[in-house]
């Protein structure tokens, strides 16, 4: 038998493996900074780990609170500014960005900015960030959709996916060929694009899940992989890394914060009794 | 320089005499290290009809709004507390109509500030955005939110976003001379161009040192002294976001912010706690320690990781060698102007 996991962190070696070696790889926060701390540890030792912020070539000794964060390291290699972040990318030296995402359509098209109409908001998102920029020019993007939803029609454009599929997106001229979304992880499955219709399909499936599970909350006919695999079971090795580099993150949110409330009564208990 | 130019004051006297209702104002730091010492002392001192300008948006942006001091916000990305079914005070602003915001992408924005720091009159930005909502969806910079313009060497359609100049840049960085020179190191973000885009700038610091420390170091310089209006020593300052050297996030005071973000009442009775009722820094500092004991802010302080000296030292310091002789020439002063002399070269 091999070690148990948690979902979280199957997600997390999931998409750590869409690192490969020698690759210039933007983090977002969260779930991607772990993948890369796993990545550079693990499978590719000399990709350089970047951020917005103006952090490059670094290696995590704890999980970052955000993307300009430098509490969380010991020193890095090279400190430029966000302004240089992005024409680095522009240039072309950025293989891969992660991404996270509110809602999605099936060109990969995303919303991070707002439920409901921009003027008025049902619900206001965080907004653009470096998203909308790092999709347009980054050779890769791997996107994760944790919280979020699939939708037909996205309330707001806020990166742009492969706009209306086939080559469109390469029709504007705007964009370097071959660029756009990837890969889709959600705690359901992973998604890929069709190489000529650039829809969204159903790659590969995480254990235990059903694929009407996904198709439930699919609102188009989702198309599935002829060679549709499941998400493999993780090594030791991966599991016992992220497990010992971000407990909280392989425990979940809710599981994480029952463990720190608890935590804190304790505390209080200790002080009233002291 | 003398004592006569010495800009330190208070962060009160510093807002009371560059903010005024109505001031763009730009929040300086980016994620960290956020100024929050002066956002405090701003929404104590209730300015009103501002337009602020922030790179993305943490707490301080939060309590900013929150405090009723913002008509519109200029931002690429505002914070939300408890997810999905939180909120936040932007949201609520945005919701009721009383706050109008433009959204930029990071680069954009950060584009705007370069453009206006170096006196440019606009910029040209990355154009993969002209195929979303940005572009299209525009508030009270309507037409100027972006223009598209031809290349008019390749002929190549180039989006474009039009310099900014804030009124006043308030920012914190680790530390400070008393006549200005401000250095600031870690996560760079667009620290730099949004004090030198600004018409005025106020500076808080962890420590101010002599000017001989920043003469040594000038690579951490940011933001030189002569564009500088106002330096203000306040230790702890950025707190409860971090300053790397000197303290980490507080995660405690940041979850206390961040669960009462989501509701307007749960938001009016921190800011009344944390911001209105402590009338600086210090009271702040000293409410918290009263309230949580010292040890919790203590365990957030940066132990040393000193960064590399780098060489600032040549060959010598003097023209003039040991002996009195310029190192070139050879002579003595005595002897130059005896030369200079002969040689008819001096005027009587």
């Amino acid at each position: 038998m091999s070690k148990a996991y948690t979902l979280e962190e199957l997600l997390i070696i999931t998409v750590a493996k869409e690192i490969h070696d020698h690759e210039n790889i933007i983090l977002g926060v969260g779930l991607p900074t772990t993948a890369g701390a796993l990545a550079k540890a693990l499978y590719a030792p000399h990709a350089t780990l970047m951020m917005e912020s103006g952090i490059i070539d670094f290696e995590p000794l704890l999980p970052l609170n955000h993307i300009a964060d430098a509490n969380a390291l010991r020193g890095f290699a090279y400190a430029t500014d966000l302004f240089s972040a992005f024409t680095m990318a522009y240039r072309g030296f950025v293989d891969v960005c992660f991404l996270g995402v509110a809602q999605i359509d099936k060109y990969g098209n995303l919303n991070t900015t707002v439920i409901g109409d921009y003027y008025k908001p049902t619900m206001r998102l965080p907004g653009s960030g470096g998203a909308a920029d790092f999709i347009s020019y980054s050779k890769r993007t791997v996107l994760t959709l944790l919280g979020g939803e699939f939708v037909e029609k996205l309330d707001y454009v806020t990166s742009p996916g492969y706009l209306e599929g086939g080559d469109s997106r390469d029709k504007t001229g705007r964009y370097p060929k071959g660029s756009g979304p990837s890969m889709l992880l959600t705690t359901k499955g992973v998604f890929r694009f069709d190489p000529v219709t650039k829809e969204m399909y159903l790659a590969q499936i995480h254990p235990k899940v059903r694929i009407e599970d996904i198709k439930k909350v699919v609102p188009w006919d989702l198309k599935i992989s002829p060679d549709l695999t499941e998400t493999a079971h993780p090594t030791e090795e991966e599991i016992n890394f992220v497990r010992k580099f971000a407990p909280a993150q392989a425990a979940g949110r809710k599981l994480m914060t029952e463990l720190v409330i608890s935590n804190l009564q304790k505390k209080m208990q200790q002080k009233t009794a002291g | 320089m003398s004592e006569v130019n010495s800009k330190i004051m208070t962060a009160n006297e510093a807002i009371r005499k560059f903010v005024h209702d109505g001031s763009s104002l730009i929040l300086g730091n980016y994620t960290v290290a956020a100024a929050m010492s002066l956002v405090y002392e701003v929404a104590r001192q209730q300015k009103k009809k501002l337009t602020v300008y922030s790179q993305s948006g943490v707490i301080d942006v939060e309590v900013l709004v929150a405090a009723g001091c913002v008509d519109r916000l200029v931002s690429t990305y505002v914070y939300r507390g408890g997810g999905r079914a939180g909120g936040s005070a932007v949201e609520r602003a945005l919701q009721a109509g009383t706050l109008q915001m433009e959204d930029y992408t990071n680069f954009q924005y950060n584009a705007r500030l370069v453009a206006g720091m170096h006196g440019f009159t606009f910029i040209p930005v990355l154009e993969g955005a002209i195929e979303t909502d940005l572009f299209r969806k525009r508030t009270f910079l309507g037409e100027d939110k972006y223009r598209v313009i031809n290349c008019p060497y390749t002929g190549k359609e180039i989006l474009t976003v039009p310099a900014a100049n804030p009124d006043v840049c308030i920012v914190h960085v680790q530390r400070a001379d008393k006549y200005g020179n401000a250095q600031y190191w870690g996560a760079l973000g667009s620290v730099a161009a949004a004090a030198l885009c600004s018409k005025r700038i106020i500076v808080s610091c962890e420590e101010i040192v002599e000017h001989d420390v920043i003469k040594s170091s000038p690579h951490l310089t940011l933001i030189p002294a002569y564009r500088v209006d106002a330096v203000i020593e306040i230790p702890w300052g950025a707190s409860p976001t971090e300053v790397i050297g000197y303290y980490n996030l507080d995660r405690f005071m940041f979850s206390l912010f961040a669960m009462a973000c989501g509701d307007a009442k749960a938001m009016q009775a921190w800011m009344d706690e944390w911001v209105f009722d402590c009338k600086d820094r210090e009271a702040y500092i000293d409410h918290y320690v009263e309230k949580f004991g010292s040890g919790t802010l203590d365990g957030f302080r940066a132990k040393a990781f000193y960064s590399a000296p780098a060489n600032y030292g040549a060959a010598f310091t003097s023209i003039w060698d040991g002996e009195g002789r310029e190192r070139n020439m050879g002579v003595t002063m005595e002897e130059f102007e005896k030369f200079l002399k002969e040689k008819g070269a001096l005027y009587e």
